[in-house]
Parts: structure tokens; sequence; C-alpha cells
């Protein structure tokens, strides 16, 4: 009998295999009871350590445009670029020239700092002179794995970097802020510091909407720290920040830039500013201050150079203050342009007690009586410090914050002060004939271009603003600002007999004919305040200032053009507002008029218009 | 292979551990492939989006570099350089136009037509040569 084959499963290979199979599956069991219940925390917080990574991904900070668009400041990235040296190598050595090249610094710097593979440990006592450094001993030392050769390498270079293929040499890329208009309107935009923190201007008070949020993604890397992307589980996208359009026009700007450097050369002045504005709506079209700074060189700018000039200082008004003495006249019925004063007189009866006037300035001697047109065409103190009487304290005062002095104009960004104004409780007897003409009170550029304005605006205080709109990264408008009435001041026949009577100032007849428009009617009022030098009035040293507005019948452009302490060169010293400032008046106006195409109010007579080719 | 006996259930029992092991193994390999898929597809989204980022720093940095080109001081800058002496229009170089422009292109394009009838009138076109009258 052939006996029964068995196959392969022969009683003792079958026992053979089960064993085994038992073995090995306690032996894996075993393992993965040692892995994944005894060890597991151990294991899993150094896989969770070595493979688990957050990566933020930063948002991109919103435009600042002009009006037309134009980039003011925009966000790009730059390539923070550093070595490892010691993952450098022998074979890259002929390459380094060429890096040199690249990042514009010599050789011999880059070969030192390839050269550092070691640096002192802390705490170690060595001397360092910045490049060379003394160890103790070997064991204080640590490997050095990144050394900062650039913080800012732009995209292109870095291409050309990477396409040396140096081994150790590489970058992580940041966003950085850049102004591509340099100077240009630098009190109004501020700047972002190198950390990415807002420090002034509207990059400071537009953070909310610029800066945007980051994203964040978890994901995994592998054991060359490299993503692996598949095992990304939580992503949250970064939101951008919005874009901004402001009032501001890089063309008006840089006029306006234009015309105080020229101030600067010329006449040396301790500081100038200029602002230009749509006093229909209070939106600002240029503000300059001198001396100013590159913004992408904000860290070379001294503090002076950074302060808004036009918000942040003080000053007397000087005659640019009469025109609060004559509208609030005008427009309580006290007076009609036409009514005259006794501008020859040395002290007047008020209260019961004689007052003395101030002095004319030294050109000026009026021997007839002048008329309130001809007290603010011709800039009479005595005239003025009258009509503040005839007010009375109260009332004046009343009328001049109003006008918005010794208050807030509510300017965003410079750090507004609101100038000084003190109740007429606290004034001395001399007070109501010297702040109609514009001493005892302290007010800043901007409130006296808003002050100017109000006549303008037809009896308004409009709110300056330089924001116009908020955009999201798609460009739609998501805000729109508004012009905003802070409040009626005069009436509108008050207005426009004020700016009427305004024209007279850039006439023949008034004391700034150099602010003359021909063809356009320019309204407008001189300055020159003397400064307070030791606590006095000083007979050298002055404000020079113009302020003004034009076509007066229907006002486009509003202009104030202040000069502290020129050097006018003039016979006695003096800098007057006429001779330093209304000269700038006129000059931006015509430019304005050709840009913003400014209409004559009248328009003259006859033809065709025909330019040939731009030609002197 | 003897079907009948005890041994012949365990020969089937390892056949069928062995297909069963095939089973698997084919299941695990279409596992490890679609992982090697998913993986393959993620890495490649993953260089396009630094791709799509790093045309975006591109499009930034040009962006950056024309607005600086197109600044005013760049171009008056590039004005002198170049020499090309253009300057703004001054008022004495313009004058205003009272009427009205439609009225006055036709005339001008019409003016045999008009001559002979009661058209309208058109004042003469100036020109001012180097802004000078």
């Amino acid at each position: 009998m052939r006996a029964k084959s068995k196959g392969f499963a022969s009683n003792y290979r079958i026992a053979l295999v089960a064993a085994a199979i038992l073995v090995s599956l306690a032996g894996i069991g075993a393992r993965l009871v040692s892995l994944h219940v005894l060890q597991r925390a151990k294991f899993l917080s150094y896989i969770e350590k070595a493979r688990d990574e957050i990566v933020v991904q930063n948002a991109r900070r919103g435009d600042i445009l002009d009006v037309h668009g134009s980039l003011l400041a925009t966000s790009r990235s730059l390539v923070v670029l550093g070595v490892d040296p010691s993952a450098m190598v022998r074979e890259d050595e002929a390459k380094w020239p060429a890096l040199a090249r690249l990042l514009g610094q010599p050789l011999a710097g880059l070969q030192e700092k390839f050269a550092e593979k070691n640096r002192p440990s802390a705490g170690v006592h060595g001397e360092n002179d910045g490049n060379a450094r003394e160890i103790d001993s070997a064991d204080d030392e640590h490997e050095v794995h990144w050394i900062k050769l650039n913080d800012s390498v732009d995209e292109s270079t870095y291409d050309q970097i990477k396409a040396l293929n140096i081994r150790g040499v590489y970058g992580s890329r940041i966003y950085s802020r850049d102004y591509p208009q340099n100077q240009l309107a630098a009190h109004v935009i501020g700047y972002v510091n190198k950390e990415g923190d807002p420090v002034t201007g509207l990059e400071r008070y537009l953070d909310f909407y610029l800066r945007g949020e980051n994203g964040w993604l978890e994901s995994e890397r592998d054991g060359l720290r490299h993503e692996l992307a598949q095992f990304r589980s939580r992503e949250v996208a970064p939101s951008d920040g919005y874009g901004t359009v402001l009032s501001i026009d890089t063309v008006v700007q840089h006029m306006v830039e234009e015309e105080l450097q020229k101030i600067a050369d010329k006449y040396h002045p301790l500081k100038a500013t200029i602002i230009v504005s749509d006093p229909r709506t209070g939106f600002l079209l240029a503000l300059g201050n001198w001396p100013t700074f590159n913004v992408n060189d904000y860290n070379k700018a001294s503090l002076d150079a950074q302060r808004n000039i036009a918000v942040a200082d003080m000053m007397e008004p000087g005659s640019t203050f009469k025109i609060v003495a004559a509208s609030a006249a005008l427009n309580e019925g006290l007076v009609s342009p036409a009514s005259r004063f006794d501008c020859t007189l040395e002290s007047v009866e008020y209260k019961g007690t004689l007052r003395r006037l101030p002095r004319e300035d030294e050109s000026d001697h009026f021997d007839a009586p002048l008329t309130v047109a001809e007290i603010v065409a011709k800039s009479s103190n005595k005239g003025a410090a009258q009509l503040g009487m005839l007010l009375g304290e109260q009332r004046f005062y009343d009328y001049a914050r109003a006008f918005g002095f010794g208050k807030l104009t509510g300017f965003p960004v410079g750090g507004e002060i609101p100038g000084e104004m003190a109740p007429p409780s606290k004034w001395d007897g001399l007070t109501i004939t010297r702040m109609p003409m514009g001493q005892s009170v302290g007010v800043t550029p901007m409130q006296i271009h808003c002050a100017m304005g109000v006549i303008a605006s037809g009896g308004v205080l409009m709110r300056p603003q330089v924001v116009k709109q908020i955009r999201d990264t798609d460009g739609q408008v998501i805000y729109q600002f508004a012009p905003a009435v802070r409040r009626r001041v005069i009436s509108e026949r008050t207005a426009q007999t004020m700016a009427r009577i305004l024209t007279g100032v850039a006439s023949a007849e008034g004391n700034a004919i150099e602010a003359q428009i021909p063809g356009f009617e320019v309204a407008g009022k001189t300055g020159t305040a003397q400064k307070v030098i030791n606590g006095h009035y000083s007979d050298h040293h002055h404000i020079a200032s113009f302020v003004g507005f034009f076509p007066a019948s229907n006002p486009q452009v509003a202009i104030t053009v202040i000069v502290d302490d020129a050097d006018a060169g003039t016979p006695g010293g003096t800098a007057y507002g006429h001779i330093v400032a209304a000269p700038v008046f006129k000059r931006l106006g015509e430019q304005l008029i050709q840009y913003l195409n400014i209409q004559p109010p009248v328009a003259s007579e006859g033809s065709q218009f025909a330019m040939e080719g731009g030609l002197r | 292979m003897i079907k009948s006996s005890n041994h012949a259930f365990v020969n089937q029992m390892l056949v069928g551990a062995l297909v069963m092991i095939c089973f698997s193994g084919s299941l695990g390999f279409s596992t490890v492939w679609m992982r090697r898929a998913i993986s393959l597809k993620a890495d490649r989204n993953r260089q396009l989006e630094a791709k799509l980022a790093e045309i975006n720093r591109h499009i930034d940095e040009t962006t950056a570099a024309i607005a600086a080109e197109q600044s005013p001081g760049a171009l008056v800058r590039r004005n002198a350089e170049w020499r090309l002496g253009l300057v703004p229009p001054r008022e004495p170089q313009v004058v205003r136009v009272p009427d009205d422009v439609e009225q006055r292109l036709m005339a001008k394009n019409h003016a045999e037509l008009y001559a002979a009838s009661d058209g309208p009138v058109v004042t003469p076109v100036v020109f001012n040569l180097g802004g000078r009258r």
C-alpha cells in the first residue's frame, strides 16, 4: 500500500511554520506594544518635533496710491542672504568674486565671513572686534551655520546668485516696504521700519487696513527638511492688506516740493511748508515741508526733518489772522466793506480805558481813513485792532475758535497739535488790540489753511482729509471718504464778500501784487509775523506767509505758503510775506492752472488756443 | 494534491492564505501607489504655488521699478539727461476758447460751405511761438 502523501503539510513542517509565525507575530506584537504603548509619548514628541511644522504665510501689506493710481508705497519681497560656512566647499571658491560683485561688497569681507566656521559660545570671554575673535579653547566654540551677507537682495539679483550655485549660500524672503517716489509726500505717507512696524504717517494711521492678516498651514517635513505637501492638514490662506487711495496728486506734490527747494536755495529758511487743497471738499492735493527726507532712507534722516511742520509746529500767524476779525465783523453786520476806520490813531478808548493801537509796518502809513476792504487789502494793524474791539473779546474769541484756531483740525497724520489760544478771561488789556493782527495766538499752518478754506468754501469749515478710498485686493472700493463739514462759521454771503475783499490783496491797490495771476481772480492774504526771540519780538526774524485761493468767484484750489526765518535780503532784513511767499503762490498757481485745467472766471475774448511745442 | 483529508484542508488554507497575501499585497501596493501619486500631485501643487508666488514677487518688483521710473523726479531728471527740453505749458501760451468745440470743428472742416452762407463765424487760430504774444 502506497503511503498517503501529506503534501506540504507534514506534521513537523506545520508545527515549524506555525511556530515561526507565532514567534514572529509575538515579536512584532511585543515591538508594537513597546512602540505604541510603552514609548508612545517619547517617540510621538520626537516625530512631532522632527516632522510637524507650522508655516506662517505672510500677508502682503497693501499699496498706497495717489489720486491717479500712482504708487506711493508698495510691498515687495526682498531676500535676506546668508551663508552656512560649514557647508561651503572649496570648488566654489572661483565663484566668490562673482558673488561679491552681485552683492556690491568687497571680496575680502566675504572671504572673512566664509572663513568663520566657529564662534565662541555665550559666556566665553574673548575679544571681539567685529571680525577677529580670540577663543579661550576649542571646547568653548560652536559651529556657525548662519552669517548674514545682505538683508535686502532683490529678486533679480537673487536669481543670479542662485544661478551661481554656491553651496551654503541661501536666502530667506521677507516683505519689504518700498517707496518708489522717494521723498515725495514723505511727511504724509510716513514709513514702516525694518521690523515691519508702521512708525509714522499714513502707514501708521491706516495700518488697520494696510497690514492684512497672516495665514498659516500645518504640514510635515521629511528628513531633508523639505515639506511633505501631501500631509498639509490645516491651511488658512493669508489675507492681503487693503490698498488705499489718497487725494494727494504726485504731480502737484512734485510742484510743491520743487518750490520748497527753490525757497530753501534762495532764502535759506529754518523751515517752510506748503499746503495745496481743494477748498470745496477739504481734500489735500499736496502737503510739503522743508526740510524733508527720503522715506527709503528714513534711518538717515534727523527727527527735525521727519517732523510734519504743517501740523506739528506752532507759530504766530501774523496778518493772515486778520481774516477772522474782518469776517466776524461783516458776518455780525457790524460793518460793511465800505465802513471806514481811522488808521492813524495811536490809541482808542475801549471799555472805559485807552488802549494803545499797534504800529503799522514800516512801509505803511495811512493818511486817510481806510475802508474794511482796504484794511484787509493793505493789511492795516490799527484797522484790524479796531475791528477786534468792535466785536469785543468774547465774540472775537468765539469766531476765532469757530474758524478752527485753538483746536485740532482733525488731520490724521503728523502728530497734530491744537495750537494755543487763551480764553478772554486770561487776556491782558492789549490782547484785544494784538490778537486781531495775529499776535498773542499760536496756530499751525494747517489751521491757517483751513481758516482761509472757510471763506473759499462759502462759509463752512471743512475737515482736511487726505484719504479718499479704501480698496480690497481686487481693486474694488470698500470705503469711500466723503467731504466732511465740521461747522458753518460765516454765512455764504459773508464768505463771498470776504472773497471779493481778499482779491484786493493781490492787486495794484493791495500789498501783494506779486501773487496776482493775470486773468484769474486771486484772493489771499499775506502775513509777516515777527518771531519771538528771547521773549521779545525780533525785527530781523520773521515768518512770511501767503494764504489764498482762486478763482475767487469759483474757488478750485487753495494754497498756503509759509516760510520761517527766511533770509530775504531786504534792506531792513524783514522777510515780508509778499516778497518771500506770494511769488511762490503765483508760480504754483500758474502751474496748477495748466495741470488742473482751471478755467478763468470770465473767458478771455476771441480766438482759438494754440501752443507751440512748449518752447521758451 | 489531496483534497479530502485534514492535510488537504491545511493545503487549501495555505493556498487561501497565499491568495489573501497576494490580494492584500496588491491592495497595499495600490495604496502605496495612490499615496505616491497624491504626494507627487501635492508636491507639484506646492511647486506651482511657489512659482506663482515667485511670479507675483517679480511683478511687485517690476511694478515698483516702473513707478520709480515714472515718478515726477525721475522724469525731470531724464528730461535733463536726454536734453529733451520738455516744459509744461504756461498761461501766456494758451488762448482760451469761448466757442463750442463741435461747432468750431464743423466750421473748420466745411469752411467753403459756411463761407457761402451765414454759418457760424469762428475767431481765427492764433499760434503763439515760444509763449510770447
